[in-house]
């Protein structure tokens, strides 16, 4: 068997199948709000996925040890992005997410989740500890992920925080640690709740929470998303209302229906059938990431699929807890689904590296 | 090769890549269940609340039924009414609309400045919500106000029907009046019938018979977009299939009174002098209404949604209380109830019509003097000139013999203390005091010279004029007590009769003919005996008219402040009359109460006669002769 045979065996075309379904599956939901819209808005998100396989393609191509090698750079450019945005960011409803680059917006806190998932993979594999990591041991990581936390929060955008959050608490429970340390960090954590919520969130995060909570108060207030989303997703029934049928996009009353609640549009024209698929397609690359990091070759591998696989999860959970209304809305979109340059294409990248380490695995 | 680690921590990390993958299958596990609730748990529920998202229904409302008088004459109609409407999102031109105004309103710069204001004011979706900016504007605004339309965008014209009662104030405590729903009305309104901005039966015949005259609104759905715009195509034109589009308002149907519109204004006429009091014509062969009034009347045409609070504070503050219908209010009836106490007592065969009992001035019963409205007496009397001379003591003689349970038993053979049907306004079942009545009501409780004062109509006694008539009915028709009947038919609009009313008598007086003649020729005599009658200016030439006079006493209860001719209004006795005529075959009943109006003899007897003669003139012939043609006297 030629290397080069031997490589084209090992590449992971699970993966590749569930992301061109997924691909395909957006395209036809968005269809649907072009129907509505008279927009050419499912084009362009077509545009954008194919461009999203040609980077998955190079991200994949490239030794993830030379990626390895440049992740502290990298870490460095997406931090002082971060800092640029908030100078000089594009104000959209009283937050600056994005860069303008004249042609295309850009946001540089998906960046800082590749960021992330690289440097702590790195840091992982620097730093082993075979008996567990001691509470010493975190700063550094709290460290890496707290400066860009930081940064994100500033914009403001809780959603990327706590995504931040999430992914680096993942990739931490793929590690092992002495108990001491467990202990502390669930401590710390039960014990700065209330600080965060009285100094960190600002009123119209609280609000969302306590709508969620609380869900008939103030339907044209911060409970109207939330409450459309739910009518929406329970008026598609089991089989849906039908491609471009669904009334809550074509009459506008649900918003941000092609970006952050594209779950609720989908969900109200293809009925739980579609949905159901839409969700087993997400789990079936979060299995193919951990299927991935279990056989990864080494620690950097393991948790960067770990990584990508987490990024994915709370996407997903997130996203669809929100229009499920479980959890508070947030602007955290839906992997592939919604549309957004910047979102696809760093999903794309994130596919990229689950293949790479799948296409670099150790083989028994 | 050396970076592949084959150490025993391989072994760690795929057992947490299983830990991982249980807690994403139990992540998973919820999502996919709460998706299951919602969608299928709930979701009947939330596609009805996405339903009520774009469909927006549109109330068509019905046409109310036309209430006629017995000869087809409209007493109440609907009448389309044009209001006009601005929606803010369509104006592209407000200058141009805003004066194009001018010509179809009356309006000042202020009013103009004011509705430019509203136009520009409102904003998000209330844009898009027409708002009323003149109601009911007349044919000629209408066709510049249409002229206007096709030039200007956002002006609309919308048709809803106003009620009109072309009688106006004539009979409009019967008829009644239309009025817009309370709170605790929209509440309590579960099939969601009712609306704000609905107008329904408040009052009279319009309220008693609301279900009947409403009709059932239909409506019109249609799908709209979040802004309120409306859609037609597309998803909106599959998103309306299987949801009706449209239902046919259904029409009311319409009312026949047995009420004849010429008596009412007899009746008014006839009244003319007097500011408060009530009349009522009933024909004694079937107990049909023929005319019943109140006064002080109202104007319906401003009390169905137009009165303004000057005006209802007016009415609300009037001494005559113009919104109480005093034909089925309760008042002390005084002489004309003496034909209670004589029937009693011929029954019971306690008097002999023809014996002459000594009716003096006063007559003394226990510690008490009881008074005759004579003081001087009338000497020894029998039936015919007791009753022609209104002799208290007389009556008393009577009432004492027969006590008050018995007259009580006699009281309710005439029917008072119980409703004569009409069911409007409240209709009083008015007071026959038994001995259990004083006990429970009475100071002191019931004493016996009670009985003497219920014998004249006085005590505890509460009639009401349209009892009154249907009493004097029975004696007129030789017994038969006949339930107030005022609506002769109900019929849809093509004039197929729907239901129709019975005159069927409900009980009558269970009293023998001769007994019943003897209380008749009584009454005859009270109005046409040359030297006794207290009716005599009841007496019309040509004809014989039977009936009895009443002065009922009221009590002095305002010495208090207050307007001095308020007052003085309010300290006068009663006036009644209740007659019939003619005397030999009785064709109508005249009651006659005028509240505070004085005397029975002097004030209410003059109006009867009024009310028969123009009736017989004007309605139909009462009497055989021509007699009525010449100049009375009056």
């Amino acid at each position: 068997m030629t290397r080069a045979a031997a490589t084209v065996g090992r590449i992971d075309w699970s993966v590749i199948g569930l992301v061109v379904l997924l691909g395909a599956v957006s395209v036809f939901n968005l269809h649907s709000t072009s129907i509505a819209t008279g927009t050419t808005v499912y084009l362009r998100h077509l545009y954008w996925l194919l461009i999203g396989l040609v980077v998955m393609g190079a991200v994949a191509a490239i030794n993830y040890r030379n990626l390895q090698r440049v992740a502290p750079f990298f870490y460095g450019v997406v931090v002082l992005l971060l800092a640029l945005v908030l100078a000089v960011g594009k104000e959209v409803n009283g937050s600056r997410r994005w860069l303008d680059l004249g042609f295309v917006g850009f946001q540089p806190s998906e960046l800082a989740k590749l960021a992330i998932i690289l440097n702590l993979a790195n840091w992982f594999q620097r730093v082993p500890r075979p008996a567990g990591y001691a509470l010493r041991d975190l700063v550094p990581v709290a460290l890496l992920l707290g400066v860009p936390m930081f940064l994100v929060l500033q914009e403001p955008d809780l959603g990327h925080t706590l995504m931040l959050m999430f992914i680096g608490i993942s990739m931490l429970a793929y590690e092992r640690f002495e108990k001491r340390a467990l202990m502390t960090v669930l401590l710390l954590g039960l014990v700065s709740a209330v600080p965060l919520w009285k100094f960190v969130l600002r009123d119209y995060q609280k609000d969302r929470v306590l709508t969620l909570l609380d869900g008939k108060a103030d339907v044209h207030g911060a409970g109207w998303h939330a409450r459309q989303a739910r009518v929406a997703v329970g008026s598609g029934g089991l089989i849906g209302k039908g491609h471009g049928d669904g009334t809550q996009v074509a009459g506008g009353f649900l918003p941000e229906n092609h970006t952050d609640f594209v779950f609720a549009h989908l969900s109200e024209e293809l009925g739980l059938l579609g949905a159901g698929l839409v969700l087993a397609i997400y789990l079936l690359l979060i299995v193919a990431a951990l299927r991935s990091a279990a056989q990864a070759r080494d620690k950097f591998g393991g948790h960067v699929a770990v990584g990508v696989g987490a990024l994915i999860f709370w996407h997903v959970v997130m996203n669809i807890g929100m229009v499920l209304n479980l959890l508070p809305v947030t602007g955290v979109t839906l992997p592939l689904l919604s549309y957004g340059g910047t979102s696809v294409l760093t999903v794309m990248a994130a596919m990229g590296l689950l293949l790479n380490i799948s296409l670099r695995r150790t083989v028994f | 090769m050396s970076d592949v680690y084959l150490d025993s921590s391989i072994v760690g990390y795929r057992a947490r890549a299983r830990r991982l993958g249980f807690v994403v299958f139990a992540a998973f596990g919820v999502l996919f269940l709460r998706l299951a609730q919602l969608q299928l748990v709930e979701g009947d529920a939330l596609e009805a609340a996405s339903s009520r998202n774009f469909v927006r229904t549109v109330k068509l409302p019905a046409d109310r039924g036309t209430i006629y008088d017995r000869n087809g004459k409209v007493l109440a109609v609907n009448r389309p009414s044009f209001d006009l409407f601005v929606t803010p999102s369509q104006v592209k031109d407000l200058d141009a609309l805003i004066d194009g105004l001018r010509a179809v309103l009356d309006l000042d710069e202020l009013d103009l400045v004011h509705l430019r204001e509203r136009i520009e004011e409102p904003r998000g979706m209330w844009r898009f919500r027409p708002f009323r900016i003149e109601r009911d504007i007349d044919r000629k605004r209408v066709a510049v106000a249409e002229a206007l339309r096709a030039r200007v965008e956002g002006l609309s014209i919308r048709v809803r029907y106003q009620r009109e009662y072309p009688e106006g104030i004539v009979g409009a405590h019967a008829v009644g009046y239309l009025g817009k729903p309370t709170a605790p009305e929209l509440e309590a309104d579960a099939e969601g019938r009712l609306s704000v901005d609905a107008m329904i039966g408040r009052f009279g015949l319009e309220r008693r018979f609301e279900s009947v005259l409403a009709g059932h609104d239909g409506f019109e759905r249609y799908v709209v977009d979040a802004r309120g715009a409306r859609q037609d195509e597309g998803w909106a034109e599959r998103a309306m299939s299987g949801i009706q589009s449209r239902q046919a308002p259904e029409r009311g149907h319409d009312i026949v009174l047995t009420v004849d519109v010429e008596v009412q204004k007899i009746l008014f006429e006839a009244l003319a002098n007097y500011e408060s009091g009530a009349a009522v014509v009933v024909d004694p062969r079937d107990g049909t209404v023929r005319g019943i009034i109140s006064k002080p009347s109202f104007d319906p045409n401003l009390w169905s949604g137009r009165l303004t609070p000057e005006a209802k504070r007016l009415i609300d503050e009037s001494p005559y209380n113009p919104m109480l219908d005093k034909s089925v209010h309760a008042y002390f009836p005084g002489s004309v109830y003496k034909i209670v106490t004589a029937l009693a007592a011929l029954e019971e065969g306690v008097l002999d019509p023809d014996d002459p009992i000594d009716s003096p001035g006063s007559y003394e019963y226990g510690n008490r003097v009881f008074h005759c409205h004579k003081r001087s007496g009338h000497g020894s009397l029998d039936l015919n000139g007791a009753m022609a001379a209104s002799a208290d003591v007389y009556f008393y003689k009577l009432g004492e013999a027969l006590g008050i349970d018995r007259l009580a038993r006699y009281g309710r053979k005439f029917g008072f203390g119980a409703r004569p049907g009409l069911g409007i306004n409240g209709e009083a079942v008015g007071t026959v005091p038994t001995r259990e009545h004083h006990d429970r009501v009475t100071k002191g409780g019931y004493q016996y010279g009670l009985a003497l004062s219920t014998a004249i109509g006085q005590g505890d006694v509460r009639t009401s004029p349209l009892q009154m008539a249907m009493a004097y009915a029975a004696l007129a028709n030789g017994g038969s007590i006949f339930p107030a009947r005022i609506v002769d038919r109900i019929q849809n609009e093509d004039g197929q009769v729907v239901s129709r009313y019975d005159s069927k008598p409900r009980s009558t007086l269970e009293a023998s003919d001769e007994h019943i003649q003897a209380v008749s020729r009584a009454l005859e005599r009270a109005v046409n005996d040359a030297e006794l009658a207290t009716g005599h200016l009841a007496a019309v030439a040509g004809g014989r008219v039977a009936g009895k006079t009443g002065t009922a006493q009221v009590m002095e209860i305002n010495r208090g402040r207050g307007r001095h001719d308020v007052k003085r209004f309010q300290n006068r006795d009663h006036a009644w009359f209740a007659g019939y005529a003619p005397y030999e075959a009785p064709k109508l009943v005249v009651v006659v109460f005028l509240e505070h109006g004085g005397s029975g003899g002097r004030d209410a007897a003059p109006v009867a006669r009024r009310i028969i003669e123009a009736y017989h003139q004007r309605v139909e012939p009462v009497f055989s002769t021509s007699a009525l043609n010449e100049p009375t006297r009056r």
